[in-house]
C-alpha cells in the first residue's frame, strides 16, 4: 500500500484549518456554551489564607440569598474516594477536611439559579480560620526538599575533576519566576447525572483521564462517565489534570438533582489549574580555552505545592545539548503553601534551556569565541548521554540557516556596538534540544459506501490542528480527498486517546491513525480477495496502492477498484478498522528519541535611558521531522514564540509573601504579549523524518516557546554589556 | 422591560437583575454563545461586540445600558471578508480570541485605523490571543485593510 515513507517530509504548504469555519464564525462550542434545560449555576469559595484550619464557616448569610439552592462545604460534601494517578498524581477530591494547604483553595461551592446569584452568595460564606505560619520561601530551610524526584539525576564521567582542572570555568545562577498558563477559555465543567450515568462538558486536553479520575472519586464505573470535550479555549499544559472543580461541579449537581455549570473566573484560574515553577538553576561550565567543553554540571531547584506532584526536570536538557565527557545534572523539588504547580509549555525545558544556554554565551564571551561557534563547536552529534545515535538531528542546520536568514554575520562582536538613534542594538542566539514524550493512543478509521471516512479517537485539538492534521493524514493513506475524511475526537466514548501533552499527541494519534489506515486496506484486499471478478483477487497488500478511493496493483491503476464498489459487491455499509499505537523503545531501536531542534536569533533593542526592550526580529528555524501541515505547523512555532517572548519579557506570578496570595491574578496585572508587542517573526523547518515513529513526525507544540528567554537575554548583554540571569527581564534591570 | 436590537432582531428582555452584563445577556439569555468570556474584567477583548458602530466590551457594558442600541455579534457577520482571511492566514488556534479579534478587526475598518501594520498592531492590542497568532491576524487584518 502506499506508505508514509514515500511521502515528502513537508506534505504540502498546509490546509487550512478544517474547524475554520466554526471558529470564525462563534458556532464553535467551547464547554461553557453549552447549556442544558433546569442547569443550576456554581460560584466557588475559596480560602484567604495560605496555611491552617477552618475553625468556624457559616453559611446561613449564603443559603438566604436570592436565588440559592445549595451551598456546599466540608461539613456537608460527600465522601468521595481518592483520586488516582494518571501520569502524574491528580488533585485529592475538594472538600474532604478542614486543612487549608495554599490560598485559594477550594472550601465551598454555591448553586443557585443564575451566575448572577451564586457569585453575590459565594460572597455571604463567613469563614474563621486558625492561621498556621504558611512556607513560602523556596530557600526556608524548614520546607521539605525532595532530591532526585523522578529518579532522572544522570552523571558520567568525572566532572569534580574536569572542573578542578577546566583552564576556563563559568559558575552562575540562573531563576526564573511562575508563570501561569492562562488559556484564554475559561475553564469549565458543566456536569449532568442521569440516574448513575453522568455526562461532562469540560474543558481539558485528555478526556480519558477526566473520566477515569471522576469515575473513581465517585465510585462509578468508568463507562458511566462520558467526557465531552469537541473544544478547547487553549490548554499550554493546564488541562493535562483533573483540578478540582470538576469533582466540585459533579458533587454539585448530585445536590441539587440538576445540571450544574462551573465555568472558573480569571482569578481562580490562577490558583485552580496550576502554573509553571519558579526555578533556580545552578550551572557549571568547564572549557579548554578554546572553548570545547570539559565540564557541565547543572542542578535545579524548583517549586512545589504541599500535595502536589509534578514533573519539572530542568537540568536534564543539559544532558543532550552539548557533547561534554563529564556531566552531571541534578533536580531538587521545595515543597511550599503555594497552589499547584504544573506542566506549562515545554515545562523543565523552557526553565533549563535559559540556563544553559545563558551560560554557554558567558562561555562564549570569556572565551572570545561568536556565541554561534561556540555552540557548532560543542555539537553533540550522537547522544552524549549513551553514545547512541539520534533518531534525527538537525541542531545544525537550524544554527546555520538560522544564521543565514537573520544575517548573524553583520554583528559586530563588541558589546553596545551596534546603535540607532538612542536604542542600542543587540544580537542573541540559542539553541535548543528539546524532549517529547509519547503515550499509548488507538483509533478507529471507517470507509462509508458514500465515499465519506471517518477517524475517530478519544483526543482533543487545543488548537494544535489535530482535527485537520489528522484528516489530512487518512485522506493520504487511504488515497482520499481531505474533504471526504471527518477526524471525530473530543469523545470519552472514542477509542481511548492520549493527552494534548507533552508534544507527543500527534505522534501518538497518528500512529493509531496509520495502524488503523494500514489494518482498512488490509480489509480491502481480504474482501477483493474473495472476490472471484475483482481484478485485486489475487493480490496482497504489498502489492497495492490507493489514490482517488481507488484500490489497484501496484504500477497499473487501470487493474483495479473504487473503495465503494468492493464495499457494493459486497453488500456491506461501511467497513472499519481499529488501531493502536505504543511508543518504540530506545533500546530496541538502538538509538534515542531526539524530539524537536531549534535554533532562535533574536535582534533586540534597548533604550538606552529608559532600559525598554523592544524585540525587532526573531529567526526561528525548527526540526520538527516530518510536517503534516506546514501552515498549522507554522502557527505552532508562532504561539510558542509569543510564549517564549512572555517568559522573557512579562510573565511572572507574583505571590504576596506575607500571606501567600497571587498579587496579580488578573489579565490587567499578569502581563502576557500583546500584538503590538510583537517583531517580525521568521519561521521556518529543516531536517528529515524521524526515525523513532512510524509517520516520521516530532512535536512542535512546545518547542518553539524554548530558546526564546536565551537568545533574548543573550542579545540585551550584547546590547548593553549587562548580564540578566533572572526572568522575566524587566526595565528595572536594565536601567543604571 | 429592555429591548436589545442584535444582529436586527429585537429581543425584549427582563432584567430584574441589574448585575447582568450585555456578554451574560447574550450569551445566557438570549444562546449567542460567539461571544467569549475570557476575563470578565474588561482586560482580554474576547468578548467584544459592535454597538451602534464601535466595538465595545461586553462585559463591561450592562444589559439595561443597551436598551435600544443597535448590537452586532459574530452571529451577525454575513460572510464577511475578515472571517475568510482569518481562515487563509490560519489566524487562531484555539479559537477562542476569534469572535473578538474578528469584531474588533471589523470595527478598526470603519475607525480607519489600519493604515500600517504598525497601527493594526497597536489597535488591535486590546484583544490578546494566548495562543499567540498575532502576526497571522495582522497579516489578515492588512489583507482585508487593502482591498476596503
Ligand atoms: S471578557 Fe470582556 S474583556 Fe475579557
Ligand atoms: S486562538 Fe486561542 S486565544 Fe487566540
Amino acid at each position: 500500500m502506499t506508505t508514509i515513507q514515500q511521502q515528502p517530509r513537508i506534505l504540502g504548504p498546509g490546509i487550512n484549518r478544517v474547524d475554520g469555519p466554526l471558529k470564525v464564525t462563534g458556532q464553535a462550542r467551547y464547554a461553557n456554551d453549552f447549556s442544558l434545560p433546569g442547569m443550576a449555576y456554581a460560584a466557588v469559595v475559596r480560602s484567604t489564607i495560605a496555611s491552617g484550619r477552618i475553625t468556624r464557616i457559616d453559611t446561613t448569610a449564603a443559603e438566604k440569598s436570592a436565588g440559592v439552592m445549595r451551598v456546599i462545604t466540608h461539613e456537608n460534601a460527600d465522601h468521595l474516594a481518592a483520586a488516582p494517578a494518571t501520569f502524574i498524581k491528580n488533585p485529592q477530591a475538594p472538600l474532604q477536611d478542614d486543612v487549608i494547604r495554599y490560598h485559594g483553595q477550594y472550601i465551598g461551592v454555591v448553586v443557585a439559579d443564575t451566575q448572577q446569584n451564586a457569585t453575590a452568595a459565594a460572597r455571604l460564606v463567613e469563614v474563621e480560620y486558625e492561621l498556621h505560619e504558611a512556607l513560602l520561601d523556596p530557600h526556608d530551610p524548614r520546607a521539605e526538599r525532595i532530591k532526585d524526584p523522578w529518579g532522572e539525576d544522570t552523571a558520567w564521567g568525572d566532572v569534580r575533576t574536569a572542573l578542578k582542572r577546566a583552564p576556563v570555568m563559568i559558575d552562575q545562577t540562573y531563576t526564573t519566576s511562575e508563570n501561569t498558563n492562562n488559556p484564554l477559555g475559561l475553564f469549565t465543567t458543566l456536569a449532568a447525572w442521569d440516574g448513575d450515568t453522568l455526562t461532562l462538558h469540560d474543558s481539558n486536553q485528555w478526556p480519558n483521564m477526566v473520566q477515569m479520575v471522576v469515575a473513581t472519586m465517585f465510585g462509578v464505573p468508568e463507562d458511566a462517565v462520558r467526557v465531552l470535550t469537541p473544544f478547547v479555549g487553549g490548554g499550554f499544559g493546564a488541562g493535562l489534570r483533573c483540578w478540582s472543580h470538576i469533582p466540585l461541579a459533579v458533587m454539585a449537581a448530585r445536590h441539587v438533582g440538576r445540571p450544574v455549570k462551573l465555568e472558573l473566573t480569571r482569578p481562580e484560574m490562577f490558583t485552580g489549574l496550576g502554573h509553571r515553577t519558579a526555578s533556580f538553576n545552578w550551572i557549571k561550565l568547564g572549557a579548554t580555552r578554546d572553548g570545547r567543553l570539559t565540564a557541565i554540571e547543572h542542578e535545579s531547584l524548583t517549586t512545589l505545592s504541599m500535595e502536589g506532584d509534578e514533573y519539572e526536570p530542568c537540568s536534564s536538557v543539559s544532558c543532550s545539548a552539548y557533547a561534554s565527557p563529564n556531566v552531571t545534572t541534578r533536580d531538587q523539588q521545595v515543597k511550599l503553601n503555594i497552589p499547584w504547580t504544573n506542566f506549562m509549555r515545554a515545562p523543565g525545558d523552557s526553565q533549563g534551556n535559559f540556563a544553559l544556554e545563558s551560560a554557554i554565551d558567558e562561555l562564549a564571551w570569556e572565551v572570545g569565541l561568536d556565541p554561534l561557534e561556540i555552540r557548532l563547536l560543542n555539537y553533540a552529534e550522537v547522544d552524549p548521554k549513551t553514545g547512541r545515535p539520534w533518531s534525527s538531528n538537525a541542531l545544525r542546520q537550524c544554527l546555520e540557516i538560522g544564521a543565514q536568514r537573520f544575517g548573524w554575520s553583520r554583528r559586530n562582536p563588541e558589546i553596545r556596538s551596534m546603535r540607532e538613534g538612542h536604542e542600542l542594538i543587540g544580537y542573541g542566539v540559542a539553541g535548543v534540544s528539546f524532549f517529547w514524550y509519547q503515550q499509548p493512543c488507538s483509533a478507529k478509521v471507517i470507509f462509508r459506501a458514500d465515499g465519506s471516512a471517518y477517524v475517530r479517537s478519544a483526543v482533543t485539538d487545543i488548537g494544535t490542528g489535530t482535527y485537520t492534521i489528522m484528516a489530512q493524514l487518512a485522506a493520504r493513506l487511504l488515497g482520499l480527498d481531505v474533504e471526504q475524511v471527518e477526524m471525530q475526537l473530543g469523545d470519552s466514548e472514542m477509542p481511548a486517546g492520549a493527552a494534548a501533552g507533552g508534544s507527543g499527541l500527534t505522534a501518538a494519534v497518528g500512529s493509531a491513525v496509520h495502524d488503523a489506515c494500514g489494518r482498512l486496506v488490509q480489509k480491502f484486499v481480504d474482501l477483493a480477495a474473495t472476490d472471484p471478478f475483482s481484478p485485486l483477487a489475487d493480490v496482497g497488500i504489498e502489492n497495492v496502492e490507493v489514490s482517488e478511493g481507488r484500490l489497484y496493483r501496484k504500477g497499473d491503476p487501470t487493474r483495479g477498484e473504487s473503495l465503494a464498489r468492493i464495499l457494493a459487491v459486497h453488500g456491506l455499509d461501511e467497513l472499519a478498522a481499529d488501531g493502536s499505537s505504543t511508543p518504540n523503545s530506545p533500546d530496541e531501536l538502538g538509538m534515542t528519541p531526539a524530539g524537536a531542534r531549534g535554533a532562535r536569533f533574536v535582534e533586540v533593542r534597548v533604550d538606552e535611558d529608559l532600559g525598554r526592550v523592544r524585540l525587532a526580529r526573531i529567526v526561528t528555524v525548527n526540526d520538527g521531522g516530518r510536517i503534516l501541515n506546514e501552515k498549522l505547523a507554522r502557527s505552532q512555532i508562532l504561539g510558542g514564540t509569543v510564549g517564549g517572548i512572555g517568559m522573557a519579557l512579562f510573565e511572572d506570578t507574583v505571590t504576596d509573601m506575607d500571606t501567600g496570595r497571587i498579587a496579580n491574578a488578573t489579565f490587567g496585572d499578569y502581563l502576557v504579549p500583546v500584538n503590538a508587542d510583537m517583531p517580525d517573526v521568521h519561521i521556518e523547518f529543516v531536517g528529515e523524518p524521524d526515525a523513532f515513529n512510524p509517520i516520521g513526525v516530532k512535536g512542535v507544540g512546545e518547542i518553539g516557546l524554548v530558546g526564546v528567554a536565551a537568545a533574548v537575554a543573550n542579545a540585551i548583554f550584547h546590547a548593553t554589556g549587562k548580564r540578566i540571569r533572572s526572568l522575566p527581564i524587566t526595565m528595572d534591570m536594565l536601567m543604571d | 422591560m429592555t429591548t436589545l436590537i442584535v444582529n436586527g432582531m429585537e429581543h425584549p428582555l427582563d432584567l430584574a437583575d441589574p448585575r447582568v452584563t450585555l456578554l451574560d445577556a447574550l450569551r445566557d439569555r438570549l444562546g449567542l454563545t460567539g461571544t467569549k468570556k475570557g476575563c470578565d474584567q474588561g482586560a482580554c477583548g474576547a468578548c467584544t461586540v459592535i454597538a451602534d458602530g464601535r466595538r465595545i466590551l461586553s462585559c463591561l457594558t450592562l444589559a439595561a445600558q443597551c436598551d435600544g442600541r443597535e448590537i452586532t455579534t459574530i452571529e451577525g457577520l454575513e460572510s464577511h471578508p475578515m472571517q475568510d482571511a482569518f481562515m487563509r492566514h490560519d489566524a487562531f488556534q484555539c479559537g477562542y480570541c476569534t469572535s473578538g479579534q474578528i469584531m474588533s478587526a471589523v470595527a478598526l475598518l470603519g475607525e480607519d485605523r489600519a493604515g500600517s501594520d504598525d497601527d493594526i498592531r497597536e489597535f488591535m492590542s486590546g484583544n490578546l490571543c494566548r495562543c499567540g497568532a498575532y502576526s497571522n491576524i495582522v497579516a489578515a487584518v492588512r489583507e482585508v485593510a487593502r482591498h476596503a
